[in-house]
């Protein structure tokens, strides 16, 4: 059930990086308990965009509001604590710090001696430990092993299950699926409903626009920075987006086979 | 015993143990004599600050070639502004210089986003050169009442029989492990120099966190600075000239890798003890002393590779 | 609006910021000098100075264009000096120069094969070096004593490794203007610049691509230490004496002339003409103090600020004429 305003809106959003013109002119509005499925091409701003989400950069011109409230000030602490999780490709653990050091990173629960603020070891250890079970890390993989030694898929698992223990108000994730079993990516998709369910936002980016398609109740597709498409899933189906997206890739000439 | 291995300054641990081992063979009368040992131990002590704070600096992924100078200008600042404010406000502004080139360096390095490594190059040289600006060339010593003042003597004098100052780097050693290893401020300094953007991307805020490195680099030169003169007030403006070098020497030869992210404040501890124990037995088995730069620079480079080695075998991607 | 249609130059230029500087300091400089700055004789002198910091510039300049630094080019200057002076006063100054070239080469070699093979960084590998081998020349010199005495200070190759002047000018000018022209021919122009400047752009890609770039590394710390025992020897040669602290510091003037002359530390965009500004800059402002007075104090000082400030107007230049 989605409620009627939105709990995120961007506004004429243009982002440049030196003289690459990254985002242009973007709007668009996003409701909590809404599954957002947010897909393009390489290169279309996906990524993007969703940084300026976050917090991680902030835009060149125009205009973000949370809650009906403008964002000032972009920082991703702030965007943490307004309760939007992240999970992102490439960044999001750190390769010397152990699993449980990377879940609690920026808000490490702490035992107060004598005033001064101490790492609650005993916590950090348990709670981390319980949730990659959950995600099936194996019993080998202590939490105190430094991230460094997982796989792909285990580091996945940990953004994964670090993101929904801190969830609040957004979960925004950015390929999930990425290195996952098949198994794996069913309960992922599973958890990206369940969490719309509760009430959350949720937005997903891929690739694989049939996969969003069943889940999400929207679709955003972007292209070279800009949105180019904006549909409930109930008016386009799959392959009609597809269609959108491919129309508007890179054109590739077509040789003939040698 | 595992997370004693595992820890970076176990590269160190062995190079002291093989090295008191080489000196014993090679020298028995004259390293373990109360002279060598009572200079190697007060020597390491104010190196050891120094290169603790080096550490801290190298482990954000940056490096700081600005703590000879700045440990040469708080010794000089205290001792040249002692006669006007006293000998607890001149050690007040001491650490507060100190501190002021410290959080200087960290802006230019954060908000400038210059390389580290030429701003505290500038600083060096900026604050060498204030040096011998202010005190014109030539330096006073400390008068007799100075000397004598309850807070020199608690940070230059002694205690059953042991230096003040080895008495500090022990404190001082302990609250900067418990820091780093033990509370949030050091879990986002590990994770900074780790991988800064993932940090970033999880809400901490990298830079507050550098600029902090910066200024507690700096602190804890000017305060090995002012250590030194209240054990022995006299000095000259070339007070700390090389000693970034040695700081930098130590705290690598401790396991603190270039790659940010990892160390050790025991490691650093210990890599000075390497240092300054070669200085000295040099001296005990009198060889001329153009030998010390050259043989801390061979443990230097054979610890950093030892070190690097080690890291790798441990499987560490660095 | 002329300055926006700049912007592709200064992107693709950004040492043309120290040549303004340069050009504004010697004007301001010779105006406010009394003559005592413009005449010839002090500007022969600067221009010897220059030669050697710009001799040295230009190798560390290479090294920075691959990525890495190399700190220890005081120490190897040193070496490179008090090996010419051993040899010069017993053979001819040409092959002592040789002598000196190969010992830097080797010094070089030594840096290259440790970063290169070990893959450790190489701050920390030419720090050691620099530290070693300024111990070795210590040591040297308080044994023996390395100069060369007045009578054996003529002849012809004496006097063109730095031993006198030609037309007024020091002949370690000449070599630099010599040593300027190749490099920059190799770096524009020859394949192993190309490879050089990718390797420092990006390890990674110019080794997918097939760039050798342990060899490119190795190839420039070489040519570094050359470069480096060279300047030594010009100097040593003006001098005629040398002692153990020859070079000490230079280093550092050596890469913030780099910097300052629009050098990425990062890696992969140098520009030569710009480190030989950068040291050009250096020696005026050092020129500049002494001749009006001031205390010498004061210029290092005022070299600690200008490396910095130049680090960040190079930074502020190159993110202007980004910008659209």
């Amino acid at each position: 059930m989605t409620s009627t305003h939105p709990l995120i809106q961007v506004r004429n959003l243009d982002l440049h990086f030196g003289a690459f013109h990254a985002l242009k002119n973007v709007s668009v509005d996003f409701h909590a308990g809404e599954l957002i499925g947010l897909v393009g091409d390489n290169g279309a701003g996906k990524t993007t965009l969703i940084r300026v989400l976050c917090g991680i950069y902030a835009p060149s011109s125009g205009e973000v509001f949370f809650d009906g409230k403008k964002v000032e000030k972009f920082h991703p602490k702030l965007a943490i604590d307004q309760g939007i999780e992240t999970i992102q490709q490439s960044v999001g653990l750190c390769d010397n710090l152990s699993i449980a050091r990377n879940f609690y990173l920026g808000r490490e629960p702490v035992k107060r001696i004598l005033g001064i603020p101490f790492l609650d070891f005993a916590r950090m250890r348990e709670k981390s430990t319980r949730v990659i079970r959950q995600f099936g890390l194996r019993d080998n993989v202590s939490a105190d092993d430094e991230v460094e030694r997982l796989s792909g898929g285990e580091r996945q698992s940990v953004k994964i299950g670090r993101a929904v223990e801190f969830k609040n108000r957004v979960v925004i994730m950015d390929e999930p699926t990425n290195h996952l079993s098949v198994r794996e990516r069913e309960h992922v998709n599973e958890l990206a409903v369940q969490l719309k369910e509760q009430g959350l936002l949720v937005i997903y980016i891929t690739h694989d626009i049939f996969q969003v398609h069943r889940l999400a109740d929207r679709i955003v597709i972007m292209e070279n920075g800009e949105k180019v498409a904006d549909a409930s899933t109930s008016s386009m189906t799959a392959e009609e987006l597809e269609e959108v997206i491919r129309q508007g890739g890179r054109v590739v000439e077509k040789q003939e086979a040698v | 015993m595992k997370q004693l291995v595992r820890g970076q300054g176990f590269g160190a641990i062995i190079g002291v143990a093989v090295m008191l081992a080489v000196f014993t063979l090679i020298d028995f009368s004259g390293w373990w004599t109360i002279q060598t040992i009572s200079n190697v131990t007060q020597f390491t002590a104010i190196l050891a600050f120094v290169a603790m704070g080096q550490a801290l600096v190298i482990m954000t992924k940056e490096i700081d070639l600005s703590v000879g100078s700045v440990y040469g200008l708080a010794g000089v600042a205290f001792i040249t502004v002692e006669p006007a404010l006293g000998v607890p406000a001149s050690f007040l502004v001491a650490l507060g210089i100190a501190a002021l080139v410290g959080l200087v360096q960290a802006i230019a390095v954060v908000k400038g986003e210059l390389p580290s490594m030429i701003v505290t190059l500038g600083g060096l040289f900026t604050a060498r050169g204030i040096i011998y600006v202010w005190t014109g060339g030539s330096v006073h010593n400390f008068s007799p009442d100075a000397r004598s003042h309850p807070l020199t003597r608690l940070l230059g004098g002694e205690l059953f029989g042991i230096e003040a100052a080895i008495l500090w780097l022990v404190a001082i050693a302990v609250i900067l492990s418990l820091v780093l290893w033990a509370t949030p401020f050091g879990n986002r300094l590990l994770a900074t120099g780790g991988s800064r953007e993932s940090a970033e991307s999880r809400g901490v805020r990298t830079d507050r966190v550098k600029i902090a490195a910066f200024v507690l680099c700096s602190l804890l030169a000017g305060f090995a600075g002012i250590l030194t003169l209240c054990n022995q007030p006299q000095t000259h403006v070339t007070l700390g000239e090389n000693m970034e070098l040695e700081a930098i020497a130590a705290a690598v030869i401790g396991g603190c890798l270039l790659t940010g992210g990892r160390g050790s404040i025991l490691g650093a501890i210990l890599g000075a003890l390497i240092v300054v124990s070669f200085r000295y037995e040099l001296i005990a088995l009198g060889a001329p002393s153009s030998w010390y730069i050259t043989f801390v620079g061979v443990v230097l480079i054979t610890a950093v590779i030892f070190n690097q080695k080690l890291a790798r075998f441990l499987g560490h991607s660095v | 609006m002329a300055l926006s249609a700049a912007k592709p130059l200064i992107r693709r230029h950004t040492e043309l910021g120290i040549f303004l500087i340069g050009a504004v300091l010697i004007v301001l400089f010779a105006t406010t000098s009394d003559g005592k700055w413009a005449n010839l004789f002090n500007l022969a002198t600067i221009l010897q100075v220059t030669a050697t910091l710009g001799l040295m510039s230009l190798g560390v300049a290479l090294v920075i264009g691959t990525g890495e630094i190399d700190i220890s080019v005081g120490s190897t200057f040193g070496m490179g000096a008090l090996t010419y002076l051993w040899l010069a006063a017993q053979v001819d100054p040409s092959l002592a120069a040789v002598a000196a070239i190969a010992v830097g080469a080797a010094i070089g070699l030594f840096n290259g094969l440790l970063v290169t093979k070990t893959g450790t960084p190489s701050l920390i590998i030419t720090l050691g070096t620099l530290m070693i081998f300024r111990g070795i020349a210590i040591a040297l010199t308080e044994g023996f004593s390395f100069s060369i005495p007045y009578a054996g200070r003529n002849g012809w190759t004496y006097f063109l490794l730095g031993g006198g002047d030609f037309l007024r000018f020091n002949t370690a000018l000449y070599w630099l203007i010599a040593v300027t022209i190749i490099l920059m021919a190799v770096l524009k122009a020859m394949p192993f610049g190309n490879r050089l400047l990718a390797v420092g752009g990006s390890a990674e890609s110019a080794h997918s691509r097939g760039v050798r770039v342990d060899r490119i590394k190795l190839t420039t710390f070489i040519l570094c230490g050359m470069l480096a025992a060279f300047a030594g020897t010009l100097e040593a040669g003006k001098l005629g004496f040398a002692d153990g602290s020859m070079g000490r510091l230079m280093e550092l003037q050596a890469i913030a002339s780099c910097v300052l002359g629009g050098c990425l530390l990062a890696g992969g965009r140098i520009s030569l003409p710009g480190a030989l500004m950068g040291a050009f800059v250096l020696s005026s402002i050092q020129s500049y103090l002494v001749v009006t007075g001031v205390r010498p104090q004061w210029f290092i000082l005022i070299l600690g600020l200008i490396v910095v400030a130049a680090a960040y107007g190079d930074r502020s230049l190159r993110q202007w004429a980004l910008r659209k």
